[in-house]
């Protein structure tokens, strides 16, 4: 248990491409293999049963056949019956001369051989008959071994077979014939059926071609060996001659005598069918090597087998090749996010294929792309932030116009203007500390406005009658909330139009609004800051120069329109490209300079400050 | 790693299929009728009360040779098959003792009862009684009718040794002149079978001889003498008598001897060899026909105890000692009739 979940742990360890090899070896070629090996055995095993249960049949046949054969050479005896004087040679008891004697030895041996050797069966090689003390006898090949004179006691009269039919075999009997012949040797006792007596015993010597016939009959391959045997072992006949006659040293092992088992040995696996004749006590065999049943079988399997193994070797090859071509990508990939991790954002994940992997290493390159771009523009948007704020900061008071101020006041000192001095000094004092107390990027609209009226206040002091202006009072307010603006945008418009109105000529005018308008744009109550002046304007194609140079960059030079791209870009970085400054001009009539801004409340300005807050942690967390 | 695993697999599959051999070892893949298989090595379990049959052998008569060669066979077969013989018969050929000794019989509980009929008729309600009570009832030697019992054992095919018996003495008497017949019991239905195949024979091919009379002698010696003798002194111009019992033969030819008859009244007819020997051979009696009586009694107690044991006789069955049998509906015919004469009567001894 606690191995397998480790062996689980592993697996998870493993590299993609070994759970990949693993799992294809696991789906594939386990499954294929076990099956090959499963359906090989239920075949060959089928082979088995149907061979094993269909040869103790055959073998059934078989022996019906050879004892059907024995049961036809077991009545042949009865056929010394068919002459009354041959039976009456055998009732004789006693003769009266040598002659008497020779002369019914020579009728019997003449009627055997024409009954037996010349009739009845070509398998009968030899007859014998035993009968109170006489041997009659009739062959036809020569033999060697016996004594018949002693077989009297051996095989004699007092035999109780009662009339039935015995078997001998050559080693019960010793008798051989010339170039040791297999044979039986069918006993039977001549029963005189009349007088209730014994008459004598014949032997019937048979050649076993009959079952050689038999057994050809069943079975021609030169494989299988056949064999039949007494219950004892001892072969009767077997198809190899030489072993004919032997013992079968196995004959204690068989599990059975009728029916068929596979015998393991040395010299390999055998099927061996029997069976068993219950008439004559003989057990009849049929032995072949598994082999030859499966031989075909076993071309099939090697043929079958190395195709196996080339597609496995092929599949794995082409699964490996595969699961590369999956995880090399991969593993580039983890390599190139560590890159990326590493903040190093120009990487190309180079992949030709238009499969799910391919599609991957194209939104990587892509959003590694996008990532970069991203944080180019942040980047880009944040030192545009800061350097605005940062102009802002510097141009709220700047040291020229504070020189500027200070000469008129030290002008208004010299003439003595006490009023005039108190005021310019009161009004700058404001100025001063609007700039420095007020660090948030927004005020309200009323401090913007008062501190522009400040300035120009202060301007005006100096031009005198070359500078007149106008605020309109009226302040939209969100009932009676406060609206916000971002700082410091009203002030450079209108040093832009005090400067260029003054350049141009004697006097010039300036208006301020500030109004609530819908905007087509944003699709909202925007605000509106309009400054409008009577100065020279500028020529159309100037004003579309001012246009293109306040959108496109804000800070490239500090030339005059920088005020207004300055105002413009905070704007747009604030709040987006809807809104920001917009510039209407007439040449000789006028400017009119409209600075477009959302309806910006207490709650929002919190929001955006809070935000503000975060990217600086976060920028400074990401760069520490 | 997984090219082990690949390797491991395919050595596996390759190598499962030859399973390492050792020294012999078996598994039997089919084994035919188990039962059988089971049964061989001791058969005796199928026979292991082997039941002693009582058989009830009853012949016509007792202590004339034929019935007792009859015996000597039955008990050679019941020796053989180890069953129990009980042979009784009545002294004389008398129905009334026969069927007295059925009923002793069945009291003694036998298994089977093989019976001579004396008179077929009068013994038929013992006969049936006995079927009733589960005995198995054969008939042999002579016969009764076919609901008295289960089979008849017969020696010979009645009609041809009726006109086989009818040939011999035509042979002898040069197929012409009177003769008359010898017969056991009056009643008996196969003796009169046989009667019956001699008159078609004769009536067939034998014009010029004439049957005068058929007298009984009830298988008693001296009455077969006397009736012979009578016959003799009766009928001047007889040629010849048929014996149709064991006893007829015998008697008549020491009549003919006596009478100095001897070559001028043919004797022929059913008897024993041993009985008849002196007379074949000094010319008082032509031929004797006749079976091995030891054989009918041996195959009748062997046929009893197989139809006992399940084992109906049935047509072409080799019987061990007796050869092959002949079965004709309900009737077994044992062989053919054997004739003695003075050449071969000295091979038998019965």
């Amino acid at each position: 248990m606690i191995s397998n979940l480790r062996g689980k742990l592993a697996f998870t360890r493993f590299r993609l491409s070994t759970k990949l090899m693993v799992t294809y070896i696991l789906l594939t070629v386990i499954p294929m293999s076990l099956l090959g090996y499963i359906s090989y055995r239920q075949y060959t095993k089928s082979i088995e049963e149907q061979i094993g249960e269909y040869m103790p049949r055959f073998l059934v046949q078989a022996d019906a056949n050879i004892e059907k054969h024995m049961e036809e050479l077991s009545v042949l005896p009865e056929m010394l019956f068919n002459s009354e004087s041959m039976v009456a040679i055998l009732r004789r008891d006693a003769y009266q001369s040598r002659a008497d004697l020779n002369r019914d030895q020579f009728e019997m041996n003449s009627f055997l051989n024409r009954t037996y050797l010349n009739g009845a069966s070509p398998d009968v090689i030899g007859v014998f008959l035993l009968s109170k003390n006489r041997v009659f006898e009739s062959t036809r090949l020569s033999y060697s071994g016996i004594d018949w004179s002693r077989a009297f006691t051996d095989y004699g009269q007092d035999l109780e077979l009662r009339g039935s039919v015995k078997v001998m075999l050559p080693r019960d009997v010793g008798l051989r014939f010339v170039d040791n012949i297999p044979y039986v040797l069918i006993m039977k006792p001549i029963e005189d059926v009349d007088n209730r007596r014994k008459l004598g015993t014949m032997f019937i010597a048979v050649r076993l071609n009959f079952i050689r016939n038999v057994l050809q009959d069943l079975e021609n391959s030169d494989q299988a060996d056949m064999w039949l045997m007494t219950r004892e072992g001892q072969i009767i006949y077997h198809t190899d001659p030489e072993l004919t006659g032997t013992f079968d040293p196995n004959i204690d092992q068989y599990p059975l005598l009728s029916g068929s088992f596979r015998k393991e040995s040395g010299d390999g696996a055998r099927l061996v069918s029997m069976h068993e004749s219950k008439e004559l006590d003989w057990v009849l065999v049929h032995s072949v090597p598994l082999e030859a049943l499966t031989a075909r079988t076993d071309f099939v399997r090697k043929v079958t087998v190395l195709v196996f193994i080339g597609l496995v070797l092929v599949s794995i090859f082409m699964y490996a090749l595969f699961s590369i071509r999956v995880t090399n990508p991969l593993k580039r990939l983890n390599q190139l996010m560590k890159h990326v991790e590493m903040g190093k954002f120009n990487v190309d994940l180079k992949v030709q294929s238009k499969d799910e992997i391919g599609t991957l290493a194209a939104s990587f390159n892509s959003m590694v792309a996008t990532i970069r771009e991203l944080i180019q523009q942040n980047y880009h948007i944040e030192i545009r932030q800061k350097e605005a704020e940062l102009y802002a900061l510097q141009s709220q008071i700047n040291p020229h116009f504070m020189y500027n101020t200070l000469e008129t006041i030290s002008m208004a000192v010299e003439e003595d203007e006490k009023e005039t001095v108190v005021e310019m000094v009161s009004l700058l004092g404001r100025m001063l500390r609007f700039s420095v107390s007020n660090k948030s990027k927004f005020v309200t609209i009323t401090q913007e406005v008062q501190h522009v009226r400040d300035y120009l206040t202060i301007q005006k002091f100096r031009f005198e009658d070359r500078l007149s202006f106008d605020i309109a009072e009226s302040v939209p307010s969100q009932a009676g909330e406060a609206l916000y603006t971002p700082n410091f945008v009203l002030q450079p418009i209108v040093e832009n139009a005090i400067k260029y109105g003054l350049e141009a000529r004697k006097g010039v005018d300036i208006r301020i609004t500030v109004s609530e308008e819908f905007s087509a744009r944003s699709g909202k109550q925007d605000l509106v800051f309009r400054i409008r002046d009577n100065g020279p304007g500028i020529t159309a194609g100037r004003l579309a120069q001012l246009e293109q140079a306040i959108r496109e960059d804000a800070w490239s030079g500090k030339d005059s329109g920088f005020g207004l791209s300055n105002v413009n870009a905070r704007i747009v970085l604030l709040h987006g490209q809807d809104y920001g400054v917009q510039l209407h001009s007439i040449e000789g009539i006028g400017t009119e300079v409209a600075v477009r801004i959302p309806v910006i409340r207490a709650a929002e300005v919190e929001r955006i400050e809070r935000e503000a807050k975060h990217r600086a942690t976060d920028t400074n967390l990401d760069r520490g | 790693m997984r090219i082990g695993i690949a390797a491991l697999l395919l050595v596996m599959f390759v190598s499962a299929c030859q399973s390492a051999g050792q020294q012999n070892r078996y598994e039997v893949i089919y084994a035919m009728d188990k039962n059988e298989a089971v049964a061989s090595p001791g058969q005796s379990a199928h026979e292991e009360e082997p039941r002693k049959f009582k058989i009830g052998v009853v012949p016509k008569l007792v202590e004339i040779p034929y019935f007792n060669l009859v015996e000597e066979g039955a008990r050679e077969a019941a020796a053989q098959l180890g069953a129990e013989l009980v042979y009784r018969g009545p002294p004389i050929a008398d129905t009334v003792q026969q069927i007295r000794i059925i009923e002793e019989l069945m009291v003694e509980g036998v298994d089977a009862l093989a019976v001579s009929a004396n008179d077929p008729e009068k013994l038929l309600p013992a006969l049936m009684k006995a079927r009733q009570q589960g005995i198995q009832v054969i008939t042999w030697d002579s016969d009764t009718y076919r609901e008295g019992r289960d089979f008849f054992v017969n020696m010979v095919d009645d009609e041809k040794l009726g006109r086989h018996l009818m040939d011999t003495l035509a042979w002898n008497t040069g197929e012409k002149g009177e003769f008359a017949i010898l017969t056991g019991q009056q009643k008996a239905a196969t003796l009169n079978e046989w009667i019956k195949w001699m008159k078609v024979q004769q009536e067939t091919y034998y014009p010029d001889m004439k049957l005068v009379e058929i007298a009984a002698t009830d298988d008693d010696p001296q009455k077969a003498y006397e009736t012979a003798k009578r016959m003799l002194a009766k009928y001047p111009n007889l040629a010849g008598l048929i014996g149709n019992s064991s006893v007829g033969p015998p008697a008549a030819a020491q009549a003919v001897k006596e009478a100095g008859l001897t070559g001028k009244v043919k004797v022929v007819g059913l008897s024993l060899p041993n009985l008849m020997a002196p007379y074949l051979t000094d010319g008082s009696a032509q031929v004797a026909t006749l079976w091995s009586p030891k054989k009918l009694g041996y195959l009748t107690v062997v046929l009893a105890v197989r139809a006992l044991a399940g084992q109906p006789p049935e047509d072409g069955v080799m019987l061990p000692n007796v050869g092959i049998i002949r079965v004709n509906g309900d009737v077994v015919v044992m062989g053919d009739p054997v004739d003695f004469t003075k050449e071969n009567v000295n091979q038998y001894d019965f």
